[in-house]
């Protein structure tokens, strides 16, 4: 707490008295933008995401577009930043347009996964009880069950459609919000302002929505954003296998397999599309894990560990 | 301990049977219904009516239920729509591959991870313990395939220095110099989206115990730094690395199916995505469901070692749910 009351007592007391102390969100953006690999992620993804939005402008080719007269061009050729594929479709503009899927997979599942534990894991914590331990035991099933295999088996059975893979992925994701959700509420659930809200009259779900899940929104928030990077590997994964993103979309996933098949004639075009994934989900896991300590007010207390085992 | 061991046993019993109602109204939520799962779709309207209803599959859903679950039981995963092959004849000669793969990885990643751990514990913040989270946070978000794609392109294409794919090369099958060589390349890829985790794992697991009252006594009593460390430390911090092994298992069995894919490696995942592309869902079906049972099983055993090793568990004072 040190460093973000010093500001707040130079101004003088008057003003300090009357403000209201710097909430949640204020210093958690004051840690956050002091963490140079939060701040970094933050730059990157941004900047993926406005080429994504933007790809119509940026990609100088569309991304469909067979050139049969100049298949797998190497990178640096005149007119092809990256080159060409062996259909002689322009790299660059793939992996903006690919940007797009991959992304959109990404936060959409995240939010799906997110809506879905948050309700299970509050309806469990709060109300516990059967609720909860037939909740749990849906968790215990769920997280038994090979994610990757269920999902394969899933879109065989009901097709690769795009929209169907976000919720697919979304509802076999969302054990560890689940649980998280779960675990606050039990300890929030005996604080004294749940109990001074329940006597005045304030319903269950009033206590749940008002009071409890703003007071998880932090730690729900961390998970989210940590889910988004995982999402983006399972599109990939699944899409590498063919049974994710179709042709003539394309994702990264779907131009990994596409390359693998040109290993022998063009390796580096197995380069590009992995390193994008790399990158945003690295991105993405920077912020996630700076919001982790600029969001958890043990952390402010922080203190060098003592070198006991030194 | 006979009571928890009964405990977890039961409990276990019970999500295996979930995980066969999930896995049943799959089928039956399918968009033709179990008719498109169970049925060649070449089959002739008039045929596929009277397999349907040799099968069963116009009776009640809780009759339906129970006799698939008693096949189950009794070892009958079904026939493939091609060649009408009884299930298990594809998928038991794929779990052993899988299982080589998988336990080299899982081995490798202990031998390295543990000892990696412990130094990092006794040097916080160091050189050392700075590579490891960098591996870590590089391990998490790469995708195991793309870097199973560029060791092949490396090691194998452009340096010549081992084999692409597959599990043996032609004509010296059961050659063991031959499988650990093809080994080598799966077992990297698997073994590095293992190794961070569990470097950090092993060094905070260390850095909890080192904490405790009872080491400071150690050090008290002016016991040696190696023994603290050895003897009194390390059987106590490898204890919840038992755990996170037997949770890992499912990560574990899904980047060997993708490694599998990439290296051509004759496993469970790799059929099971071939399985995939030619719609055989008894195949599908079965082998998800034999998994969740492995894992299932390995979680149990995780338990019940986690109990040997740590009297509280037994003795049911352990605080919180191990959620």
């Amino acid at each position: 707490m040190s460093d973000t009351a010093a500001p707040v007592t130079v101004k003088g007391v008057k003003r300090a008295v009357s403000e209201r102390p710097p909430g949640l969100w204020k210093t958690g953006w004051k840690k956050f933008s002091r963490n140079p690999f939060a701040m970094a992620g933050l730059v990157i993804v941004t900047l993926f995401v406005l080429s994504a939005v933007g790809a119509r402008w940026i990609a100088p080719y569309d991304p469909a577009q067979i050139d049969m007269m100049f298949p797998n061009l190497p990178a640096g050729s005149e007119g092809h930043l990256l080159g060409t594929d062996e259909l002689g479709r322009d790299i660059f503009s793939r992996l903006i347009y690919s940007s797009q899927i991959s992304l959109l997979v990404g936060f959409s599942v995240a939010i799906v996964a997110v809506v879905i534990g948050t309700f299970i894991g509050a309806v469990s914590g709060y109300f516990g009880g059967w609720v909860d331990t037939i909740f749990m035991r849906f968790v215990d099933v769920m997280n038994a069950i090979p994610l990757l295999f269920l999902n394969i088996l899933i879109l065989t059975i009901f097709g690769s459609k795009f929209w169907y893979m976000i919720l697919i992925l979304g509802f076999t994701g969302w054990m560890g919000v689940a649980r998280l959700v779960r675990g606050t509420f039990l300890q929030l659930r005996e604080m004294q302002y749940v109990e001074a809200a329940r006597a005045i009259g304030v319903s269950d779900w009033g206590i749940i929505i008002r009071h409890l899940l703003r007071n998880a929104s932090a730690p729900i928030i961390v998970n989210a954003t940590l889910m988004v990077g995982g999402a983006i590997l399972s599109e990939s994964a699944l899409s590498y296998l063919g049974l994710g993103v179709q042709p003539p979309d394309t994702s990264w996933g779907l131009m990994l397999s596409n390359s693998r098949e040109f290993m022998l004639v063009d390796p580096i075009q197995a380069v590009y599309p992995g390193l994008c994934i790399l990158i945003v989900v690295l991105s993405v896991n920077f912020i996630g894990d700076g919001l982790r300590d600029a969001l958890d007010p043990r952390k402010k207390a922080f203190k060098p560990r003592k070198g006991l085992g030194k | 301990m006979t009571e928890y061991l009964i405990r977890r046993t039961l409990q276990s019993i019970l999500v295996m049977l979930l995980i066969t109602v999930v896995t049943f109204i799959l089928i039956h939520a399918a968009p033709g219904g179990p008719k498109q799962i169970y049925l060649s779709p070449n089959l002739s309207p008039e045929a596929a009516e009277r397999q349907a209803a040799n099968l069963g599959l116009d009776r009640p859903l809780p009759v339906q239920y129970f006799d698939w679950l008693g096949d189950l039981l009794r070892g009958d995963l079904g026939y493939t729509f091609k060649n009408n092959l009884p299930v298990g004849d594809l998928i038991w000669p794929t779990v052993g591959n899988t299982m080589i793969l998988m336990g080299a990885a899982w081995l490798l990643s202990l031998i390295i991870a543990i000892p990696w751990g412990i130094y990092n514990s006794t040097r916080e913040y160091g050189f050392s313990d700075q590579t490891a989270s960098f591996i870590a946070y590089v391990g998490f978000a790469m995708p195991s395939f793309w870097f199973g794609i560029i060791l092949q392109e490396l090691f194998a294409l452009k340096w010549d220095l081992l084999p692409l794919s597959d599990m043996w090369s032609m004509g010296k099958e059961g050659d063991i110099g031959d499988l650990l060589m093809h080994m080598v390349l799966p077992v990297s890829v698997l073994t590095l989206g293992f190794l961070a985790g569990y470097v950090k794992y092993a060094r905070s697991s260390m850095l909890e115990v080192l904490d405790q009252d009872y080491i400071r006594t150690a050090r008290a009593k002016g016991l040696g730094e190696r023994r603290v460390v050895f003897r009194h430390a390390l059987r106590n911090a490898l204890i919840p690395v038992i755990t996170v092994l037997g949770l890992d298992l499912p990560i574990l069995v899904a980047g060997a199916a993708l490694t599998e894919n990439v290296f051509n490696w004759p496993g469970m995942g790799r059929m099971f995505v071939q399985m995939a592309t030619q719609r055989e869902y008894s195949v599908l079906m079965a082998t998800t469901i034999l998994i969740a049972f492995f894992v299932i099983i390995g979680n149990l055993i995780a338990d019940i070692l986690y109990a040997v090793v740590d009297p509280r568990v037994k003795l049911g004072r352990k605080g919180g749910a191990s959620a």
